[in-house]
């Protein structure tokens, strides 16, 4: 095991990392840029290190910086967390050069798995099933239009090198192929410094659903159940839960074998999700693999009873993973809700300031993950999460019960900070949500209800 | 004794690699304070050496002065005795001089102008130049040479031109 983790992130996910390695009897150092200095993870840290000013280029994305720490320090590992350096294979590799372990996939897999046809390629040689598409980049026009002819409009052009929702055109009808093909491979290049496109059946609805695994470098893999994630708007997730009620237990093994089989396959290691979209008929199509741990990780970990940070530290440092397939069965059921400050009423425009008050939820079977305190300054540099709030129970209406009481429960305030917690709240009173039947494009019918109940009050 | 391996010859994929590498970073480099850099493949390398423009060195003193304090208590001291703390640009190795054996940059007792190099601090190989931010005579150098320093940290204290 390694004794000293640097953890090169912040917010509450370094904290999370933090208390995982307390836990395992692994010194944690923290690294924070001057708006952070006051944060929870530095008090909690056994060594914190001012890395930088505020700007996240100069501090939290400034790898000489970071690797100065580790070194200073004598860390002997560094855990990136999620978002900023998680999925930079140059800084894996730097890490590497320098003799300290990064908590992650080695650079030449992350490499291979965030190339988004690669990956499909070599998930699809693994067994897993994909969307009607191309797997090779279409380098023409004419190729695109056989293509679109063959799988049926409408379908969807993805950037290659894409991610986070942008990159990517749905076309609906052939007329509209010429145009957005030109479009989206010169966005790709603009954005992505790559022009490769790749084409595929665009589902029109559908759930997002993706498997959590952890695979050790003794060839070992075990999957831990799958998270739906179909509460979102812009792709930006609000609310997850595991496990999806619309899975059934033979797809759920099939899947999750598989994709273990296409992670070992690849030579990866660590955590990591393949997210897979879920069709009204109930099948699954692969669509990329993130090779970190994710913001909702928790809900995996509440319905199996895994740590996963500590398996991740714990693969990490050479060692098998502790928990075989066989032991983790799902157990009942988790959801989460993303607490962010956000105005949903202004278009989710965030809203930063001072936590004068900060009373988080408690009771059976209800986790907080947050670094937030009373008198926490949520800065306008970094992203809005609060708190990820998750709550377990036997069964998924007993988990919406219990969510809706903690979030009831949940006080926060402070001078221009608005919450998404009335939001949500919204969401778990909809009876569509009750139902289950949660679809992608759910959020989006579920505002345009309220404004037009809204328009028909006044 | 051993034959030396024979030199190989000089391969033009390999220049080029290291060329394109440079060139990349000094794109990159735009806007920052790094003064001195080399890329290595096999046999060849290449070492650039690089001029600030005015307007980083400007950008600089904004950026320290609206940094919180660091709560260090020989710099609450400083304060109230009016010196000038001049503080580390990033994390790294603090030096005194652009090279081992050469000549320090500043010595206490030296005058400075805003804007002058006073120290570098080496971060990953990199040599960022340490500006001062302000004019004054160099009163203490409170950092050692080949020291660890975190950002913002005190490196020396400069007292400002009688008025």
């Amino acid at each position: 095991m390694f004794e000293k983790v640097l953890i090169a992130n912040r917010g509450e996910i370094a904290l999370r990392v933090a208390r995982a390695c307390r836990e395992l009897g692994v010194k944690a150092v923290a690294v924070y840029s001057t708006a952070d200095a006051e944060s929870a993870v530095v008090r909690f840290a056994d060594e914190a290190v001012q890395i930088g000013p505020p700007a996240v280029s100069r501090s939290y994305l400034h790898i000489p910086s970071i690797i100065g720490a580790a070194l200073k320090t004598g860390a002997d590992a560094i855990h990136p967390g999620y978002g900023f350096l998680s999925e930079d294979p140059y800084f894996a590799e730097i890490c590497f050069d320098e003799g300290i372990t990064f908590i992650g996939p080695r650079p030449d897999v992350m490499e291979k798995v965030g190339d988004k046809a690669t990956a499909r390629d070599l998930m699809s040689k693994a067994g897993l099933p994909l969307l009607p598409g191309t797997v090779e980049p279409v380098n023409t026009l004419d190729e695109a239009h056989d293509i679109a002819v063959e799988i049926g409009y409408p379908v969807i052009i993805k950037a290659v090198a894409g991610g986070g929702g942008r990159g990517m055109s749905v076309v609906q009808r052939e007329g509209d192929l010429g145009r957005l093909y030109q479009t989206t491979r010169a966005t790709a290049q603009a954005v992505f410094k790559d022009s490769a496109v790749y084409i595929e059946r665009y589902l029109e609805t559908s759930r997002h659903t993706e498997i959590q695994l952890v695979c050790d470098a003794h060839g070992n893999g075990v999957y831990f159940g799958e998270r739906d994630c179909s509460v979102q708007r812009r792709h930006q997730k609000l609310i997850e839960e595991a496990p999806s009620i619309h899975l059934t237990e033979e797809t759920r093994r099939e899947v999750g074998e598989a994709a273990v089989r296409g992670a070992l396959s690849v030579g990866y290691t660590g955590a990591g999700t393949m997210e897979f979209l879920l069709d009204l008929d109930g099948n699954l199509s692969f669509m990329e693999m993130n090779a970190r741990i994710q913001v909702e990780h928790p809900v995996s970990e509440m319905v199996t009873s895994v740590d996963l940070i500590q398996e991740q530290i714990r693969v990490a440092a050479g060692e098998e993973l502790s928990v075989s397939q066989e032991d983790v069965p799902l157990r009942g059921h988790a959801i989460e809700c993303r607490i962010n400050a956000e105005d949903p009423d202004r278009d989710f425009a965030p809203t930063a300031g001072r936590l004068d008050t900060y009373v988080p939820p408690g009771g059976p079977w209800t986790r907080v993950d947050s670094h937030c305190y009373p008198g926490w300054m949520v800065s306008p540099f970094y992203d809005s999460l609060i708190a990820k709030l998750i709550v377990w129970a036997p069964d998924r209406d007993r988990a919406i019960d219990r969510m809706d009481r903690a979030l009831t429960e949940f006080e926060i305030s402070g001078r221009g900070v608005k919450t998404t917690i009335p939001f949500h709240r919204r969401i778990l009173a909809h009876p569509q949500f009750r139902s289950g039947d949660v679809t992608t494009d759910f959020v989006e019918h579920f505002m345009s209800e309220e404004a037009a109940a809204a328009a028909a009050a006044s | 004794m051993t034959e030396p391996a024979k030199r190989k010859p000089a391969d033009q994929d390999l220049i080029r690699a290291v060329w394109d590498e440079a060139r990349d970073l000094i794109k990159r480099l735009e806007g920052s304070t790094v003064q001195r850099f080399a890329v290595e493949a096999g046999d060849t390398r290449i070492e650039i050496e690089r001029g600030i423009p005015a307007g980083v060195v400007a950008s600089a003193p904004a950026a320290l002065a609206s940094a919180a304090a660091t709560g260090d208590e020989a710099a609450l001291a400083a304060e109230l005795d009016s010196r000038h703390p001049i503080k580390a640009p990033l994390v790294g190795t603090f030096y005194r001089a652009s090279q081992p054996g050469a000549d320090p940059f500043v010595k206490e007792g030296d005058a400075v102008d805003a804007g002058q190099t006073v120290a570098i601090v080496e971060a990953m190989k990199l040599m960022n130049q340490v500006l001062a931010d302000a004019s004054g005579t160099v009163a203490e150098i409170v950092a050692e040479d080949g020291q660890w320093v975190e950002f913002e940290q005190v490196l020396m204290y400069l007292q400002p031109p009688e008025e």
